[in-house]
């Protein structure tokens, strides 16, 4: 396992590189695309980097990371209604953009349904189903109580589930 | 495990495993400015600076309402110089004449093109920004008060005391003989 100094400026680099992707990875499940997943991301690591000095290895780093990026997300999501509405307004009279190639490869009914749960729920599926967290794990990663982590897990699953026609 | 807990994980890798082979983006810096709320505490910050703001707007304001009216950034200079051209006025009526307005009204008329003329000499009066020749500040109040750095004066001198006063330019004496006030019904 990997360990870290806070406030080291090269363990900080070091932390970037074994963490992005795994951090991308839970914010795609979480914001509506590819672009604003990646910038979702950056602002992450922004945010953690500014925290670094304070940071206390008592957790692990990334549970910490995702901490932060679940927070970015829900802040993201948060404003999503009014830049899809200064959009709308953009393309008035427009025709519809195609989709983006980036994200054709990563559509799918699942990943689309899970964009429509409310961040915490989508957050403790990919915790739990894609990074393999266990409740606990996911429970001290969030600060909620363990049994918040399964309500979460148990609401989620029962949309998806709905949605899907499972 | 459930069948949906496990479709949920193959889609989830099938999806979101690609996303490692991308290549690592360069890390964003974090940004380095620093909020007024930061500087100045929470929201003391937006006070903070509204006190300002309305301070040098009012500041400001009173100048400028006090060099329109006087010609001068002094009052008190204008106001005596009033005040005296009143007495004379009034010394220069004979036994039974009334009004002394059109006396106070020339004065002030040549001491309105006195001001305007001087501002124009030191680039105040259109507020047209520097003149290279005399250096004024161009601040459109005609308060004949430019900045000129040819002039004598030397504001670091903590002796000097005398307040700023007004230069009024020489006038032609024949134009401005003795006042003539009718005499009223």
């Amino acid at each position: 396992m990997e360990t870290y100094e806070a406030g080291s400026e090269a363990d900080f680099e070091r932390l970037y590189r074994n963490t992005y992707h795994r951090i991308l990875g839970t914010l795609v499940t979480m914001v509506r695309d590819r672009a604003t997943a990646e910038d979702c991301a950056q602002e992450t690591f922004e945010r953690a980097y500014r925290s670094w000095n304070s940071w206390r290895p008592d957790a692990p780093v990334e549970a910490w990371l995702h901490r932060i990026a679940i927070n970015v997300a829900i802040s993201d999501r948060r404003h999503q209604g009014i830049r899809q509405a200064g959009e709308i307004i953009r393309r008035l009279g427009r025709p519809e953009p195609g989709p983006d190639p980036a994200s054709v490869a990563e559509h799918s009914d699942m990943l689309a349904a899970m964009k429509k749960l409310p961040p915490k729920q989508a957050a403790a599926l990919v915790l739990r189903h894609y990074h393999g967290y266990s409740n606990r794990e996911i429970a001290a990663a969030l600060g909620v109580p363990e049994q918040t982590v399964a309500s979460r897990l148990g609401a989620a699953r029962k949309h998806l589930q709905a949605v899907l026609g499972r | 495990m459930s069948d949906l807990d496990r479709e949920l994980e193959s889609e989830l890798h099938r999806a979101l495993d690609p996303l490692s082979a991308a290549p690592l983006p360069p890390r964003r810096l974090a940004r380095t400015h620093m909020p007024a709320r930061t500087v100045l505490g929470g929201a003391g910050a937006a006070l903070g600076l509204k006190i300002l703001s309305g301070v040098a707007v009012a500041a400001a304001a009173v100048t400028v309402a006090g060099a329109a009216t006087t010609g001068s950034l002094n009052p008190t200079v204008w106001g005596q110089q009033v005040t005296q051209q009143v007495a004379s006025c009034k010394a220069q009526l004979a036994d039974g004449q009334h009004g002394i307005g059109d006396c106070v009204s020339t004065f002030a008329n040549q001491h309105g093109q006195a001001v305007a003329s001087s501002a124009r000499q030191h680039g105040n009066g259109n507020g047209n920004g520097k003149d290279k020749t005399n250096n004024g500040n161009g601040n459109g109040s005609g308060n004949g008060n430019g900045s000129d750095k040819s002039k004598s004066h030397s504001p670091k001198d903590p002796t000097t005391t005398t307040p700023p006063t007004v230069e009024i330019e020489p006038t032609d004496p024949s134009s401005h003989g003795p006042v003539h006030v009718t005499p009223g019904p």
